[in-house]
């Protein structure tokens, strides 16, 4: 089922697809409605609600600036919204209070931890502060270890960490107290692809094991491997929302062809206005991206277009709909831009 | 507890700094040694002296300087090196007693002895005990010629009679008496330097360690410790309380080691220890402030560093207020280090209580309550919006 709501200031149509039936659970871990967040005349978060349930990963899909870690930031504690309620596992979350925080870890785009202490002793504050008792503390320590693979490094201090080794502790830390909620900011961003592919493992085999999962990110290609259900977020509102495969459906069976161009793209772009299965174009230095109806039956007319108005064609490469393409249509601009 | 963990992070990390342990135990310390060993009142200035003749008015004339114990005398077989001696600052002065000395007064003529001293107001004191050391012998010089000349004895024997006579009772003596009070009283070597220095190193630590909290925001541990059950206020109190340790822990490492290396006595312990907890808590809270007015680590470490040495030096930690003009002295008492200085000064000097330094007290409670209010409001602040 599908919702649309229009929003007038920017002329665009938010899709607001209902809740898919979540691994067949049904009990939602987080529930976020009506969050706004404004910093002077900034308003970084408009509007924002969704839940997530018991197992289920629920990805946060924007560019920079989107609004991504401003929302989590309100759903973890961190920062006092304007407007709006969160609950996780059924208790309110607020910079005041402190129950439901202990149900969230927080994972944060930065690599926030003590470069001076061990990895051991990282661990050991934090989960000090999550309260975990001392008896099971240490052993817990082990295990995450374990899991994050630093079993045999964890007496070094960080600062002598990779970079890959520093974000998995970084994600280990957000895993020691065993939340109902992890909430994971980016946490691939400048990571080799080695550590990429592992932390990416590691997410869905904490899917599997029924924690509820909210992932940002920019990488469509992580967005569509993960994530049960997708938010598309935008100019800090939500945009769509739906599994992928609902969500590619908002885009019908479109195209998108990207032309590598040999002369000007922009005078190719005015002559393939006339193209009526053509939805959208858009050109950029040397390339042009093209949104269709069925690609395959277009794309001679296109090639025949370009002929007719001199323009050269270095490539053509015909992509299939994803959240890229999902993204580009609700927004009118690429995920990177 | 939590506080407690974030407070004992906050310690163990400060261990670990080799540089921190170095300008947080070790430089306090070596500074106490070095202004104690240069203007305490401890210092004995050393008398270079050269005897040229083997008689016995010269060698009378040495014991005479070795034997005055405001000088620390050393021998010397070379004029040229005690010149560069004393130019160099290795002898405060030297005396050169000539070879022909015993000849001259036998003889009856003047003896010269070559004093050669620095240019400085110090040259003329010394210069005043090489005199009177003079005038010592010449007294007796003199004695035993009256009794020649009235032939009583010969030479020799009168100069052993009268030698006998001035080491007896007897003669005119100065008696000293005092009015008014000493500049800094009867203290110790390092009993000036001891308390400023713990005041300026307290403070200028608290203010550099501002480096710490904006580290630990910058790399959003500030903010995942508020995404923990952990309430702000405990987070507060723990980064507070590591502030606050971090101090004590470097106030009492002075105070116990300048006493135990120095002889530093810091007079009634209540008294002292409380000035200590308030220039702690003072330094904890102005050091939380600027770990949350900053966004920059180097920029709050410079300017921990250059607030701290300039309050330092308002404040009479570098240079006694007392030879500071009023005008300047009341400037100062706009600080926290004056009030902490005058503290410790009525304490070691005076030998005050915590009732005599009540008014010391009640304004650096005041200093710490305001600091501490402004800090914890703006780090608040920090690591909610």
């Amino acid at each position: 089922m599908i919702i649309c709501v229009k929003d007038d200031r920017q002329a665009k149509w938010n899709v607001m697809l209902m809740p898919s039936e979540a691994k067949g659970c049904n009990l939602n871990v987080l529930e976020c409605s009506g969050l706004v967040k404004a910093f002077d005349e900034l308003v970084a978060v408009d509007d924002v609600g969704f839940h997530i349930a018991e197992g289920e990963t629920y990805g946060l899909l924007g560019p920079n600036g989107a609004g991504k870690t401003t929302t989590i930031s309100m759903i973890s504690g961190i920062l006092e919204s304007d407007a709006g309620r969160v609950m996780v596992a059924g208790k309110e979350i607020t910079t005041r209070t402190t129950d439901g925080n202990a149900e969230i870890g927080y994972v944060p785009q930065d690599i926030a931890i003590y470069p001076d202490l061990t990895a051991r002793e990282n661990l050991r504050f934090f989960g000090k502060l999550y309260g975990i008792p001392k008896d099971r503390l240490g052993p817990r320590i082990d295990e995450v270890l374990e899991v994050i693979g630093l079993s045999d490094r964890g007496d070094d201090r960080t600062e002598e960490y990779s970079g890959g080794m520093k974000r998995r502790l970084n994600i280990g830390i957000g895993l020691l107290h065993e939340p109902s909620l992890l909430i994971l900011d980016e946490p691939t961003v400048g990571v080799d692809p080695q550590s990429r592919n592992s932390i990416l493992e590691s997410v869905e085999l904490l899917g599997q094991s029924g924690t509820a999962v909210l992932y940002t990110t920019h990488y469509m290609e992580e967005a569509e491997r993960l994530c049960d259900r997708v938010a598309i977020i935008d100019g800090g509102k939500i945009r769509a929302e739906g599994t992928r495969r609902e969500l590619v459906e908002l885009v019908g069976q479109r195209d998108t062809v990207n032309l590598g161009v040999i002369g000007s793209a922009h005078r190719l772009v005015e002559d393939l206005r006339s193209v009526s299965e053509i939805q959208q174009i858009t050109a950029a230095e040397g390339s042009v991206e093209i949104l269709v109806d069925g690609a395959s039956r277009v794309l001679p007319r296109i090639l025949e277009v370009a002929q007719e108005a001199g323009v050269g064609i270095s490539g053509v490469e015909v992509v299939e709909p994803n959240l890229e393409s999902v993204f580009l249509h609700l927004t009118g601009k690429a995920l990177r831009d | 507890m939590k506080a407690w963990a974030i407070t004992s992070t906050n310690i163990k990390r400060l261990v670990r700094d080799p540089s921190t342990i170095f300008f947080v135990f070790i430089f306090p310390m070596l500074l106490i040694l070095v202004l104690g060993a240069s203007f305490g009142g401890g210092f004995t200035p050393k008398v270079g002296v050269l005897v040229q003749s083997d008689g016995a008015f010269a060698q009378a004339f040495a014991d005479g300087i070795a034997e005055n114990d405001e000088f620390e005398s050393l021998d010397y077989d070379d004029a040229a090196v005690l010149l560069a001696d004393v130019e160099r600052g290795v002898v405060q002065l030297g005396v050169i007693i000539p070879a022909d000395y015993d000849d001259a007064l036998v003889a009856g003529s003047t003896a010269a002895v070559e004093y050669i001293g620095r240019l400085d107001q110090s040259s003329v004191q010394y210069r005043a005990s090489i005199e009177a050391v003079a005038s010592d012998q010449s007294a007796v010089v003199r004695a035993a010629r009256v009794v020649e000349s009235e032939g009583l004895a010969d030479f020799e024997s009168a100069v052993a009679a009268a030698q006998l006579v001035a080491s007896g009772p007897g003669g005119s003596e100065v008696i000293v008496s005092t009015a008014g009070e000493a500049l800094f009283g009867d203290i110790g070597q390092f009993d000036l330097g001891a308390p400023s220095n713990l005041v300026l190193f307290v403070f200028l630590t608290s203010l550099a360690g501002s480096a710490a909290l904006i580290q630990t925001r910058r790399l959003g541990v500030s903010r995942r410790m508020v995404s923990t059950p952990t309430s702000i206020g405990q987070i507060l109190i723990g980064e507070t309380g590591g502030r606050f340790a971090i101090a004590m822990i470097q106030g009492l490492f002075i105070m116990v080691g300048a006493a135990i290396a120095f002889d530093v006595k810091w007079g009634n312990l209540l008294g002292a220890g409380t000035l200590l907890v308030l220039i702690a808590l003072i330094g904890a809270g102005a050091g939380m402030l600027m770990g949350a007015i900053f966004d920059n680590d180097e920029q709050a470490g410079s300017m921990g560093v250059f607030i701290g040495l300039g309050f330092a030096a308002l404040g009479g930690a570098m240079f006694p207020l007392e030879i500071f003009p009023d005008t300047m002295v009341t400037v100062a008492h706009i600080t926290p280090h004056a009030w902490a200085i005058d503290g410790f000064a009525e304490l070691i000097r005076r030998g005050g209580t915590l009732s005599t330094i009540a008014t010391e007290v009640a304004v650096l409670s005041g200093f710490a309550v305001v600091m501490m209010a402004l800090g914890t409001w703006r780090l608040r602040a920090k690591l909610t919006h």
